[in-house]
């Protein structure tokens, strides 16, 4: 179902790495609002990446574009090499499910699900839902003693980090996050962004969306966006 | 993990979810109970219907020959006899004069308690019907006979022939009501009859009633005719023509009533279904975003009908047969036997009732739109 075309021309300037993400002259108008103006952004496989702007500057309508929950009005998205401005809905989902792990600023975990069946949801719609694997990630955010607990049983903090697992669960080429500290105290914002460097260091691919410049200060580029256009 | 989700996304939401089920319930069991009762008690109902008052007249032909009043008794009993003993279900004859009571001239009937009482089930009658058809003490007196006589039950009368040669005093055991002709009427047994007004050994005619109608009727009555030609034999069709025209009515009416409750049961449904999909908007969501397809999400909430629908089908059968025998008892008393065919008309009729409610809701939950149930506030 998917199909691999050759990238945009010219190559990925950060020099030997393949780009993940890769857009040219995206487009998103809503009615007479034009959120999102002609972006030309390259993500190559590694990069922590930060985008920044003020508020109603189009950050969400070009992450809800790269994490293909949205389509755009015109230009050029390619992930990962596929050509995703073209696909249907169904094609998305599958893109969606093999490539992206995404972590939101409310969490969206499913309330009657445990910590553990909340990562393994995940699974479910990717392959094969697997316990001990869920289990596995959760140990990895550091909730593996929680994994049956509700996430009403959690703190914020912990439900992010539960949020982060299930992003993590299926070797997504991409981590989206749409800021995902915005509702974390302090502590609980180091802890999670302590987790997307430590992703970092072990060669993911990372987009993170936030106001705070200490946050943006711990990536390797920010990408600033001004009424739905990059700043130079 | 399929199941898991099955059995937590309904469970969660009990609520909702005994609502539709208690409506499916609800449309099963009327289903149930009214098919039920049509495919068992049809046939018994008929049966009763075509008993209800007598359907077949045996009597003198038009023109009779000899001169004499009625038929003879003993030509009667052979006419009878022809007649198949398993469809017969009651026979009285008939034997009419002009008498004087007490306050007055009254037409009395001769007659065959025991046969009429077979063929007038209908009858309403206050005191009791006069048991066997050899008692001459006891007698019958129709309604308003007995209001302009101001006889009831209990009470003496006494019944003088035409030219005062004979009279008898009789007992009234029951005043029988039964909306024609009879209510002008007092009935005696045949053999007191022919002491109050002669012809012995002679009837006008005899009413029988029989389980038989159309053709089958007419062949009986052609039979009759053939082997006895002094007899005029024939069905009554005023009478088996409405028993149809009843029974094409209480059939409609029990179609309607299942209608009525079928859409009834799938608006519910439909509406708990709805409110169903609302609330879960977040969570389809969450699930297109993490790349559950459309089908998925059709798939996903058609199962989840469909345990619904099995669950209220389920209950529902058990509830509708213990229906159906509350309402045989009431209406027809007498068992409803459980037909086979019953349990997948029910399931059937319950199963498309519940996926026609979920149409609506399923278009609601592919159309949810990910990306704006998802933003952050
Ligand atoms: N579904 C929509 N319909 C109409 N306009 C929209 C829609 N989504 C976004 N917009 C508009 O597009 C612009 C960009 O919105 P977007 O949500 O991308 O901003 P943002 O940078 O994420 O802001 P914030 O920092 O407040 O989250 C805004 O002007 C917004 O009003
Ligand atoms: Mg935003």
């Amino acid at each position: 179902m998917l199909t691999r075309t050759r990238p945009l021309a010219p190559a990925s300037p950060a020099g030997d790495a393949p780009p993940v993400i890769e857009t040219r002259g995206l487009s998103k108008r809503f009615g007479s609002v034009a959120a999102l103006d002609g972006v030309d952004i390259t993500v190559t496989a590694g990069e922590f990446v930060a985008i920044m702007g003020p508020s109603g500057s189009g950050k969400t309508t070009l992450l809800n574009l790269l994490s293909c929950l949205d389509t755009p009005s015109s230009g050029h998205y390619l992930l990962d090499g596929i050509e995703t401005a073209a696909l249907d809905g169904a094609a998305q989902a599958v893109v969606r499910r093999e490539k992206i792990g995404l972590v939101f600023q409310q969490f969206h975990l499913i309330p009657y699900l445990s910590a553990v069946e909340n990562v393994m949801l995940a699974q479910h719609y990717h392959s094969v839902a697997d316990r001990d694997e869920a289990t596995a990630a959760l140990a990895r955010v550091g909730l593996g003693h929680r994994a049956g607990h509700l996430p009403s049983q959690l703190s914020g903090g912990e439900q992010q980090r539960v949020c982060i697992a299930r992003a993590l669960i299926n070797q997504p080429a991409l981590i989206l996050a749409d800021e995902p500290t915005g509702n974390l105290d302090e502590e609980n914002e180091r802890l999670v962004m302590a987790l997307f460097q430590e992703l970092h260091r072990e060669g993911r691919t990372l987009v993170l969306v936030t106001h705070n410049p200490d946050l943006g200060a711990l990536t390797d580029r920010v990408i600033r966006l001004n009424h739905g256009r990059l700043e130079a | 993990m399929r199941r898991l989700l099955l059995v937590k996304a309904l469970t969660r939401r009990n609520t909702r979810v005994a609502v539709a089920v208690a409506a499916i319930v609800m449309g099963a069991a009327v289903v149930c109970a009214l098919t039920s009762l049509y495919l068992d008690i049809s046939i018994k109902m008929s049966e009763e219907l075509r008993a209800f008052g007598a359907n077949f007249f045996v009597g003198p032909p038009p023109s009779q020959t000899t001169g004499q009043r009625g038929i003879d008794r003993t030509r009667l009993a052979e006419a009878i006899r022809t007649l198949p003993a398993e469809k017969l279900v009651g026979v009285s004859p008939f034997l009419y004069g002009l008498v004087r009571l007490d306050l007055g001239n009254a037409v009395l009937a001769g007659v065959d308690f025991v046969g009429l009482r077979k063929n007038s089930p209908y009858w309403q009658v206050e005191g009791g019907w006069v048991a066997v058809d050899f008692d001459e003490r006891n007698a019958m007196v129709g309604r308003r006979l007995a209001q302009s006589m101001e006889l009831k039950p209990g009470d003496a009368v006494t019944i003088v022939n035409g030219d005062r040669s004979f009279q008898t005093k009789v007992t009234v055991k029951g005043i029988v009501e039964s909306g024609e002709a009879e209510d002008d009427q007092i009935f005696v047994n045949l053999s007191l009859a022919h002491k109050l007004l002669g012809l012995d050994g002679r009837v006008d005619f005899a009413m029988a009633s029989l389980v038989a109608q159309g053709a089958e009727a007419d062949a009986l009555a052609a039979d009759m005719n053939r082997r006895l030609p002094e007899i005029d034999a024939r069905p009554i069709r005023k009478i088996a023509r409405s028993d149809g025209q009843i029974l094409d009515k209480i059939e409609g009416l029990m179609a309607l009533v299942a209608l009525i409750i079928v859409i009834i049961t799938t608006l519910c449904v439909n509406a708990t279904l709805t409110a169903m999909v609302a609330e879960r908007a977040p969570e389809i969501g969450l699930q297109k975003a993490l790349g559950a397809t459309d089908r998925v999400i059709v798939v996903q909430f058609l199962t989840e009908t469909a345990v619904i629908a099995a669950v209220g089908v389920s209950v529902g059968l058990v509830l509708g047969f213990a229906l159906a025998q509350v309402l045989g008892h009431a209406v027809f008393s007498s068992w409803v036997g459980l037909r086979v065919a019953v349990v997948p008309l029910t399931l059937g009729i319950s199963l498309i009732s519940a996926l026609v409610a979920a149409v609506v809701p399923v278009r609601a939950a592919v159309a949810v739109v990910p990306a704006r149930v998802l933003r952050g506030e």
